[in-house]
Order: C-alpha cells, then structure tokens, then sequence
C-alpha cells in the first residue's frame, strides 16, 4: 500500500461526454490523488481514453466538471494545464527523425516563456528524465531509430520533463513486448511511491493493473462500475458482468496480489471419445502391442491387455494410458497366476486382437491361450504369421498362428485396416 | 502497422533515415552557401545585353561607393559615354533591382512553403495550397480587364495582385475560424475558396481576350518590373512576415506531433496556427504582386533545406528563406542564360528545375532504410 | 515529476509583439527611402529643349525638340516613319519573343529589305518589353503601340526617363493623324504634306467608287476577309477592326460585319451559309492559301469555285500605317470592282 495520499490532484465530477447522440461517458466522478497509481480499465469502447481526453481539454465536455489542482481544466490556458498535466500518448509515431534529447526537451515548452530558447536548466531535466528512463545512452540518437518500447519510455521521459504533478497514461504498454511492459510500469510505480506522483492509466491488461496500481476504476459502456483497490473490485463476477469472460480469480502466494485466469470459452479440443465399446483384449509384448494400445484408445475403445512382463514396453505404454493389464514379473515365464487372470481377461472381451510380438517360450502361453476363444469371440491377427524373426519357440508359436486362423480369426496386414475393420458393428462380439 | 515489438523504427518521414551523415551535411551546406554567394555576385553580368563582367563590376562598385570608385566604369571597353551610362542605368536600376527582388521573392515562398508544410504536415504543401494563387490572379484579371487604375499601372497591378492576394488569406483565416480552425477546415476552406476564385476569373476572361493575354503572361511569373522601390516595398513586407515567422518557429516543431499530443504539451494550437498561416499569406501576397505566380520555389526549398539541416524548424524556417532566393535567382539566371535574347517568365525555368529536382528527392525517400512513404 | 503544484504562467516577453513589428516597419520605411534617395540614378540634366506633344492616348508628353534616336516598337510606326524619310532616324526596331521570332516575327522579309532593318536594331516589345535591349540602344525617343504592357510604359518613361509615345490609330483617319503627330515632331515639312495629301486623296478616292456604285444601284459584293483557318473555321475581322473598316470603305460587306469579337472566328456551316461572293486571305507570317484550303466546306464555297479567291499581304490588313492607304486600299478596289477602277 503506498503511504499517506496527497491532495486530489484530479478530479471529475459528474462528467458527462457525448458525441452527436452517442453518449460516451455519463454521470464518471473519480479522484486521484498525489502517491497514487490508479489504473482505468473496461472492454474496448468503455470509456477510457475519452475519458483522458476530456481531462487534457481535447474534447468538449457536455456536462460535469473536470478539476485539476483545485481548478476548472475550462478555465486554465493550454500552456497552464500542460503544466499541471503531462499526457503519454498510446503511441506515436515520429516524422521526423529529431534526436531523442530535442524530442524530449519539446516537454519544456510549456515553462518557456513566449519566444525564448531553451536553457541549461531545461536542458538538465532532460538529461534527468533520460537517465530516470535508462535512456541516457540514447540521447542523440534519431528518434526513429528507436524500438517501440524505446520510443514509448522517451514519451515518458517527454512527460516528466514537463514537470507535472499529474500523469496520464493512455494504454501505455498497448504495443510493448512483455518485458517493456513491466519495465515501463515498473518505472511509472517509482514515480508514484518515490516521488508522490499522481498517475491515471487508461489499462487493458487487469492482471497488470492489479499488481501496480493502488486504485482500479472499471468503465463499461461510459459508465462507472467501479472504483477501489484491486482486492476489492476485481471478482469473477466482475469479468463475466463487464467483459463477459469467465475467469477464476487467483492470489499471487509471493505478492499476494490478485490474479485473473481466464477460462478459455468452449471447449478447444474435440473431447475424445471414452469407453465406448469394449472391452478389447490385445495380446502383445515389446513394443509391438503399443501402437495398437494407444490407437484403439483413442479410437475410443474400453481395452485391457495381457499378460505382458513388467518393464515390457507394452506394459509401460498401457500403465500410461491406464488401461488394465494382466503382469507377470520380468523375463519370467507366465506363471499360473498370470494365465488365470488372462484367462478371465479373455472371457470378459468382446474381441481380441493379437499384436505382431515376438513370441518366446516365457510368453507363448499368451497365445495358446486363445484357441480356446476361437469361434466365440472375433480374433484379429494383426500383421503376418510369426517367422523367423519372431519365432523364437521352434515353430510353435506360428503353429499356433494358424491352427488360429484356420479356427476363423481374422488376420489384418497393417493397424490402419484393424482399426477400419473393427469400426464396423460387428466386429465386437455382441 | 508500425514499429512493435523489439523491431527497429521505421516509417521514415522527412529525412528518411538519418540526412546523410553531419561531416556529408556540413559540406553540403557550406557548398549551396557558396554556391548562393557565388551566384549572387555573377548574376549582375547575366542580361539579355552583352556587357563585359569587369564592367559590371566596376560598375556596382562606382555606384556603391557613391561615384568615389571607378569614375569611369567602362573605360577600357571603348563604348561612348551615351552608351555607357546606358550600361548603367542596365545595371544598376534594372538587373540589381531584379536580382535583390528574386532573392527576396524566393524568401518569401520559401519560408511560406516551409511554413505551410509545418502546418498541414504535409511535405507536398506549397505557398498557393490555400488559393492565394487563385485570389492574387483574380486581382490582376480585374486590373486587366477592367483597366482600372491603369494610369498608375506601375502602382496599380502590384496593389491589386497583394489585395487579392491577401483578401483571401484573411477570408480564409476568417471562415475557418467560424468553422473551428482545425486543419482540415483551413483547407477545404481554402479549396473552396480556390474554386470559386478560379470560376469567377474564368467568367472574366472568357471574352476578353486581351486581357486573357496579359494574365497568362503574369501566371507565369516574372521578375521585370523591378525597381528600387518595389524591391524595399516588397523586402520590407517580407522582412516583417519572416522575423514573425521566426517567432513561432518552435510551435511548429511542436505541431508536427499532432494537434493533440501539441496540445497536451501546451500549445494553442488553432491561435498558433492563425498566427503562422497569417504572416505566411503576408509573405507569399508580397512575393504575388510583385513577382506573380512563380511555382515550386516554395515546394521544393524547405525539401533542400531538410537534407542540408534536418527538419528541425528552428534551422528549416531560415534555411528556407536563404535556398528559396538563391534558388529564385538561379532559375531567373537560367532563364536569361539559356534564353539570352528573349526574356522568359521564369516560372517556366522554376518548373524545368524543381520538378526534376522534386522527383529526385521523392526517389531518395522511397530506398531509405525503412521504405514506404507515409 | 514535481511535489509541488505547477507554478503560474511564465511572463510575458519584456517588449511586446506589437511594438517589434512597427519597429520593423519603421525602418524598413526608412531603409526604402534612404534606398531610393541614395540609390537610384539622378536623371541627367535635362536635354536643351524640349517640345510637349500629346500621344494617341491623351498623354502629354515632353519630346526632345529633335530626336535623333529613335526606338520604334510598331512596323506600324516603322512604315510610317520610313514613308516620311526618317529612316535614319531609327536606331531600334521591334521583335517578338527574340529567340523565338526575332526580326521575322514582326516584319517580312520585303519590309526587312527594303528598310535595311538587321537584328542588332532587335528589342523585344512583346509579350515583355526587354528593358535591358531598349536602354542598350540608347534612343533619346520611344514610339510604341498598345501591344506594350501599360506598366511597361510607366516603367521606361518614369524609372528609365525616356520619352514614350504612344501611337495607336482606331480609324483610318488616326492614321493620317498619327503622320502628322510624327511630322510635328520631326519637323518634317513638305514630304509629310505631299504624303497626308496622297492619303487624303486615297480615302476620297475609295469613298467615291461607293458612292458611283450606289447611285448605279449596284449591290454591294459580300466578303470574307480572313487572315487564319483551322479546322472549325475561318478566323475573321469583326466590327471596330481595320479589317472591318476597310471592307466598308471600299464599298463590300464583311460577312462579319454582325459580330460581336473583334477577331471572330466563323464556323464553316456560318461561312457556307453568308456564301460570300469573294474572299480575300492575309498572305505571310506562316500563312499562306493551303491553311485556307483546309479549312472546312472551302471547295463548297461559291468564291472557290468562281476563283474569286485573292490573297494579299498580310501588313496590308493590320498594320495600321500609311501603306495599307497607299497599298492595300487600291489593291482591295482592284479586287472587288474592277471595272469601277478600271
């Protein structure tokens, strides 16, 4: 919290703006006072930056009264209330390529007397100003050869050689990458808390302006919704009422500052398709059943597999994606146990699909295991019969492959044809 | 779109990218001070009539030293006396005068472009972008076809030419001010105004062919006629218009932020503005009365100007005035150089020497660093 | 930024606005003054004698009693002068847009001949008077027509001192009086007598040939005296022009005779329609009959077929001098009533 405020530098009273019969601003009274950093929020067409312009004189006013140190703005001469306010523009750009120190020292003009130059003194507020912004090295460059983030703290500097006690910033970090963001309020923070400045900041971004200001005013439509700290007017309520967006409201646990995490409308993603039909069964093991695993469930199939090793690459895919698996420990033949809970696996499933694995003595009762099933339940035979390169129990693995196949399972060649045959409705066993 | 994020400036306006570099710019500047100084001092031996260079000098000398130097300018040329002092009279009352009136004339439209593309922010502003063309013409069409006042038409055609001239400075000034004043309503008035001025001139000359004549030959614009007097008339005037020009020199750096932002900082904008459009109508009605219509003089000076000093104002408003006399002055010499047995409105030679030079410094702009023209 | 509120408006310059521009204007008042008195050139003492005359435009004006140089800016005026043996009186001659015309411009290549005119006596009249080539031919005289800018004339006679005189016949009769101008004030005795006697007897000469033919009941002819053509028409002399007025003396009409320009021009269809019974074309300065024989519906017109198609030297229909008496009004009554002439 910043400490004791000042005197109400700005004030508005009932202001009212209209342009022909569009009324942008009706009934607005705020305050700002010295030693605080208010922020202007509201959805685009609120208000904000009219309401900026009718403070600086640079739109007639309809009704209500704009104050500044105690004094109607109507009343002061062009010149007086530059002196007392000091405006950075959302942005501008330069056309000429002046140096950064002359384009800085045009905020001077209001405390020069009618026809005279410059002098020291003027020039070292200049040179302070850009040293405030860490511009300093800068100083006589082209102002066109600047950044955009560059040229936004150099309108800054422009503001502050003005010497006003009041600030008002109109979206200033609108155009900035998020590192000038921060650095920019950063800056602006300082004025306030160091040098009992009084700052008004048009925002867009709320999360900003509740971690650097005192003050948040919300506008919506030309109205005044709100008026006080972040703590207290930012809500969930608020975002979904003004903005129309849901958010969930967040507390920074190092700062304690409040924080808005938008809630993204509608949904992003198709959601995909869970537990529909099944269960499948798949046999596998290293790494041949995987693909198969990962493709059926995102085909939206309810799927157990079994029985695979521990640390098996299938066993390791199917506990990623939580299907159930029958587990035997590693390198291990399947012990009674695995086979009977396999068994009831089998039993349970609607269809079986049998992965290309390389099949070996530890795991070949996996595949004795399902002639049994034949006939009542479809089995698919992914990919080829087993040979030599998968065949490690002497040609009984591939015996059994075909004593399979005659018995009516189906074989597919590749996982795209699998996942096209076992689209259709009757490929499941009822 | 603009410069964003971590991207260096672009969107070059006036002296895309930096001018050329100072060391490039300095040397620039002192060889167009030369040049002017040099040409000022030539021009007198420049004339339809062959007169020797050594005469012409001596002959200023003598007539600068009040008759002390030189008791006989011509002597070693072999000419009659007659026909010396007739050499003179060339010399001294009528190309010294003309000289000293283009030197003045091209100041006046220098600094009235200049000023005019400050207020407008438009680097293609020129003195006549508000019809003061239009109302000058006028003024001499009325003389002409009326054939008032022509008993005293040495008087007569230059008050007409700064009357309408300035007439419609002031009505412009006057109607804008009830209008608002912005900008934009100084120059649709002016348009306007152009318009109907430019209709009522039609109607005058359509059957009066005479008078037809006599009007074209002024729109081209020309330096004879200059004489002693008119040259102090017209370089008083524009010695008033330029020093209260001058006063104003850091408003308009400031207006080439934008009303607003020029605003914010405290400059009365719109009174400023009147201020700097009246004294730059003063200026340019001077330059119309006695020079008529003579074009790109005040388009293309303060564009000199801006590659030699950059666009600070400051240096842009004088610097227009010194480039746009020289600048006057060599058209004018061109013209009698080219041409010597005719004499030639020079507004013809100002056109045949800015335009090119014109488009030059548009190509220059378009392959600066950062391109596109705004 | 600053704690404190703003403090108030800086003061004002010490020496107001207003006082700096008077201040300029003050001494550029002086500085003008101070220039001319200073600067300009004291005329030289006034010549020995001098005659006051009153020109064409009721100017009066002080004349040396014997101009000896005389700059002539008219062929109109150069006739005239050389019909009254000044001759070698003329040390200058007009030519138009120097470069662009020069001698050729103003006057044809018999003219150039017969009066020995060399472009040295070159000084540009029109559309700008050259200053520059006037004063370089040093005449103690100036004789211009109106083709001169009015500010021109001020311009030589009061910057420049030298006498201008402006010679600007409206009527046939100007031109006799214009001789008589120039005879006063060359003291020219005998020779102008006998040459405003012959023009006298000319103009008579022409009346009475109208005045046989009237009392014949003759109708007059109808013509078209046209000095240049285009494609939409013929380019004509309207009522107040020399033109005009020498058709009427010599006993024609002009189909322009209705018109309200000076200078007319007459669309084919119009010509076609006044069918005059002849027509006269201006020879010279560029123009010759082919320009004529382009124009539209010629071949269609009656006078074409009839070969009553004569050209005549242009100076003869405009310049305003004691030749086109002499000259073009026989030549025009040979033309138009032949027998009458005889």
């Amino acid at each position: 919290m910043s400490p004791a405020l000042g005197e109400v530098r700005l004030r508005a009273t009932h202001l009212h703006v209209q342009f022909g019969e569009r009324k942008a601003l009706q009934d607005i009274s705020i305050e700002v006072r010295a030693g605080e950093f208010v922020a202007l929020t509201g959805p685009n067409g609120s208000g904000k930056t009219t309401l900026l312009r009718a403070a600086l004189g640079l739109i007639p006013v309809a009704g209500g009264l704009v104050e500044v140190g105690g004094r109607p703005t109507g009343e002061l001469s062009a010149r007086e209330r530059a002196r007392w306010l000091a405006w950075v523009p959302q942005e501008e750009i330069p056309r000429d390529n002046l140096p950064v120190r002359d384009y800085v020292l045009f905020g001077r003009y209001a405390h020069l007397p009618p026809f005279t130059a410059e002098g020291p003194h003027d020039r070292e507020l200049a040179e302070a100003a850009l040293t405030q912004v860490g511009l300093i090295d800068r100083a006589d460059s082209g102002v066109l050869e600047l950044s955009g983030g560059e040229r936004q703290r150099v309108l800054l500097a422009r503001a502050l050689v003005q010497e006003s006690p009041t600030l008002l910033l109109d979206e200033p970090t609108a155009h900035l990458d998020i590192g000038h963001e921060l650095d920019l309020l950063g800056r602006v923070r300082k004025l306030v808390t160091e040098r009992g400045g009084a700052v008004l900041a048009a925002m867009h971004d709320l999360n900003l302006a509740a971690r650097f200001a005192d003050r948040i005013v919300v506008l919506s439509r030309g109205r005044l919704v709100d008026d006080g700290a972040p703590r207290a007017v930012l809500s969930e309520t608020l975002l979904r009422e003004v903005w129309g967006v849901q958010a969930e409201l967040r507390e920074d646990p190092r700062t304690g500052h409040p924080y808005l995490l938008p809630v993204l409308p509608g949904e992003l993603f198709p959601p995909r398709r869970r537990n529909e039909r099944g269960p499948v069964h798949v046999v596998g093991g290293g790494g041949a059943g995987a693909p198969i695993l990962r493709r059926l469930q995102a085909e939206g199939f309810r799927l157990t597999a079994g029985a695979l090793h521990l640390l098996d690459t299938d066993a390791q895919t199917a506990e990623e994606l939580g299907i159930v698996f029958v587990a035997e420990v590693p390198f291990a033949p399947l012990g009674e146990r695995a086979r009977e809970e396999n068994r009831k696996l089998l039993e349970r499933a609607r269809a079986i699909v049998v992965a290309p694995f390389a099949v070996g003595p530890a795991n070949l009762a996996n595949l004795e295991a399902l002639p049994a099933f034949a006939g009542h339940v479809p089995i698919y035979l992914v990919g080829g019969p087993p040979d030599a390169d998968r065949d490690f129990t002497g040609g009984l693995a591939r015996e059994t492959w075909e004593r399979l196949r005659a018995a009516g399972a189906l074989p597919v060649a590749t996982l795209e044809e699998l996942v096209r045959t076992l689209a259709q409705p009757s490929a499941l066993a009822a | 779109m603009l410069a964003g994020v971590g991207a260096t400036g672009t969107l070059p306006h006036e002296g895309a990218g930096r001018p050329a570099s100072p060391a490039r710019r300095k040397y620039l500047a002192w060889a167009v001070g030369v040049g002017g100084i040099l040409l000022v001092l030539l021009s007198p031996a420049l004339g339809t009539v062959a007169i020797p260079t050594g005469t012409v000098f001596a002959i200023l000398l003598h007539q600068l030293s009040g008759g002390f130097l030189f008791s006989d300018p011509c002597s070693g040329t072999g000419v009659s006396p007659r026909l010396c002092s007739a050499w003179v009279e060339i010399v001294w009352t009528s190309r010294l005068p003309a000289i000293l009136l283009a030197l003045t004339a091209g100041a006046a439209l220098g600094m009235s472009g200049a000023t005019l593309q400050g207020i407008f922010r438009n680097p293609l502003a020129d003195p006549y972008l508000l019809g003061l063309s239009a109302g000058g013409t006028l003024g001499a069409a009325v003389l002409f076809v009326f054939q008032v006042g022509q008993s005293e038409a040495n008087v007569a055609l230059p008050a007409f030419a700064f009357l309408g001239s300035i007439l419609t400075g002031l009505a412009i000034l006057l109607a804008a001010r009830v209008m608002g004043g912005s900008v934009e309503s100084l120059l649709l008035t002016g348009v306007a105004l152009m318009s109907l001025l430019s209709a009522i001139l039609s109607i005058l000359l359509l059957y009066n062919p005479v008078g037809s004549l006599q009007v074209d030959f002024w729109l081209l614009g020309g330096l004879g006629g200059a004489t002693w007097d008119r040259v102090g008339i017209a370089f008083g005037g524009v010695l008033v218009a330029g020093v209260m020009l001058s006063l104003y020199r850091r408003e308009l750096n400031l207006l080439q932020l934008g009303p607003e932002v020029a605003h914010s900082l405290g400059v009365e904008a719109n009174r400023v503005r009147t201020r700097l459009l009246l004294f730059s109508s003063l200026a340019t009605a001077m330059a119309v009365a006695f020079t008529g219509i003579i074009g790109f003089v005040g388009l293309v000076s303060p564009h000199i100007v801006r590659r030699l000093v950059g666009p600070d104002y400051r240096r842009v408003l004088p610097g227009s005035a010194l480039v746009g006399g020289v600048f006057l002055l060599a058209a004018n010499d061109l013209a009698i150089g080219a041409f010597p047995q005719t004499a030639l409105p020079v507004g013809i030679f100002t056109a045949f020497v800015g335009a090119p030079f014109f488009l030059y410094l548009l190509y220059r702009r378009r392959h600066a660093p950062g391109g596109a023209p705004p | 930024m600053s704690l404190n509120p703003p403090s108030s408006d800086p003061p004002a310059p010490s020496v107001p606005v207003a006082v700096v521009v008077v201040a300029i204007l003050v001494v550029c008042g002086l500085t003008v003054t101070a220039t001319a008195a200073y600067f300009e050139l004291k005329p030289t003492s006034a010549s020995p004698g001098t005659v006051t005359v009153t020109d064409d435009l009721g100017r009066t004006v002080a004349v040396p009693a014997d101009p000896t140089r005389v700059a002539v800016l008219s062929p109109s005026i150069t006739d005239s002068m050389v019909d009254l043996g000044l001759r070698d009186r003329i040390v200058a001659v007009d030519c138009y847009a120097g470069a662009f015309g020069g001698l050729t411009a103003d006057y044809t290549a018999s003219q150039i001949a017969q009066w020995n005119l060399t472009s040295s006596m070159c000084v540009q009249a029109a559309p700008q008077l050259s200053i520059e080539q006037l004063l370089n031919a040093t005449p103690d005289l100036v004789l211009v027509s109106t083709i001169v800018s009015e500010s021109a004339i001020e311009e030589v006679s009061t910057t420049y001192h030298l006498p201008v005189l402006v010679l600007q016949p409206s009527t046939l009769g100007g031109i006799i009086v214009d001789v008589e101008l120039l005879a006063q004030v060359f003291h020219v005795g005998a020779p102008a007598e006998s040459l405003v006697a012959a023009l006298q007897t000319h103009l008579a000469q022409a009346a009475s040939v109208g005045a046989n033919l009237s009392a014949n009941g003759t109708a007059l002819p109808t013509v078209m005296l046209t000095y240049y053509a285009d494609s939409a028409g013929y380019w004509t002399y309207g009522p107040g022009t020399f033109g005009d007025s020498l058709i009427s003396l010599v006993s024609a009409v002009s189909i322009s005779a209705g018109q309200t320009l000076p200078y007319p021009e007459m669309s084919g269809p119009q010509v076609l329609v006044a069918n005059p019974w002849g027509i006269i074309y201006a020879v010279g300065f560029g123009v010759n009959l082919t320009i004529f024989q382009q124009a539209p519906y010629w071949s269609s017109l009656s006078a074409v077929g009839a070969d009553r198609v004569w050209g005549m030297d242009s100076t003869l229909l405009t310049e305003a001098d004691p030749t086109m008496i002499l000259e073009g009004i026989p030549q025009l009554l040979g033309l138009l009533h032949p027998t009458a002439v005889g």
